[in-house]
């Protein structure tokens, strides 16, 4: 099997592990920021090994619905779920914008005791991808970690002045 | 994550990818970010044949990202900045979502500690 890329994203917070593990399990305050600047309703969160949170975000125009499947729930340690794109009506679809962007990232959140604080590790990786999913998320991946090097950061530049 | 603003039927951002997983293109980019240019121009600080800046302009028109003007000699490359933004703001918004949500959830921690200190009548 060919290795699968994965996206990573790591920070540490100034709070015990116990505390972190409840923003991101008790829905009253995971809706509170997930999803930045956004309206997150959640419509179902089920704290379980083949439980589901369905999630939406409320934007100007239109939701944007995800499915969330969780394979493993470790408090407080470790949550794992399979993290879909969906219609309203919740069923699996792909993006009309990037058909090939991975439909399901297998998402790994690792909580890591630190004494006073606690370091979260994010891991996505596309799960049951055709191999055109994983090309397209290999290369997105590809240029977020070093492509967009001091090269690119130039044509970012360029880019915002003349979006301005 | 917000992507309607961005939809334009035009845009194939998988092409858009594969054009930018290249060091040499990107650099071709850069180039072009300060404005049009002819393959003559754009070859003259890289140590690539014309004929390979040729190609490496193909793969760019085809994704979407440059245009060729018409003037039969010198035929400039343009950049198409809007099919790029298309495809920087899918990169961005994804990187943003997590770095947004962390940013928030942090601000929630730092409220229930205050909460807790208070409950407690720690500081």
């Amino acid at each position: 099997m060919t290795e699968l890329p994965e996206y990573i994203f790591e920070r540490t917070f100034d709070a015990p592990r116990d505390l972190v593990w409840r923003t991101w399990t008790d829905p009253a305050l995971l809706k509170r920021w997930y999803g930045p600047n956004i309206e997150t309703v959640i419509h179902k969160y089920e704290l379980k090994a083949g439980g589901v949170w369905l999630n939406e975000m409320r934007m100007s125009k239109g939701s944007d619905f995800s499915r969330m499947d969780f394979e493993e729930v470790s408090p407080p340690e470790r949550l794992v779920w399979r993290h879909a794109s969906t219609d309203a009506d919740w069923n699996i679809a792909s993006n009309p914008m990037m058909p090939d962007w991975p439909r399901i990232l297998l998402t790994t959140v690792t909580f890591i005791d630190d004494g006073d604080k606690t370091t979260v590790r994010l891991s996505q990786v596309p799960v049951d991808a055709t191999q055109a999913e994983v090309n397209c998320f290999a290369m997105a991946m590809a240029n977020m970690d070093k492509g967009w090097g001091s090269g690119y950061a130039i044509i970012d530049e360029i880019l915002a002045e003349l979006q301005a | 994550m917000e992507q309607s603003r961005y939809i334009e039927p035009s845009v194939n951002l998988d092409a858009v990818f594969a054009a930018l997983a290249d060091p040499t293109r990107r650099a071709i980019l850069s180039r072009l970010a300060t404005g049009e240019a002819s393959v003559n121009e754009i070859a003259a600080p890289f140590e690539i044949s014309q004929p390979a800046v040729s190609r490496h302009l193909k793969v760019l028109e085809r994704a979407g990202l440059v245009e060729r003007g018409v003037d039969e000699q010198r035929r400039p490359a343009r950049l198409k900045a809007d099919n790029l933004a298309a495809a920087t703001a899918w990169l961005a918004e994804f990187q943003a979502f997590w770095q947004g949500s962390f940013d928030q959830l942090n601000d929630v921690l730092v409220q229930l500690k205050k909460a807790e200190a208070k409950e407690t009548g720690h500081d």
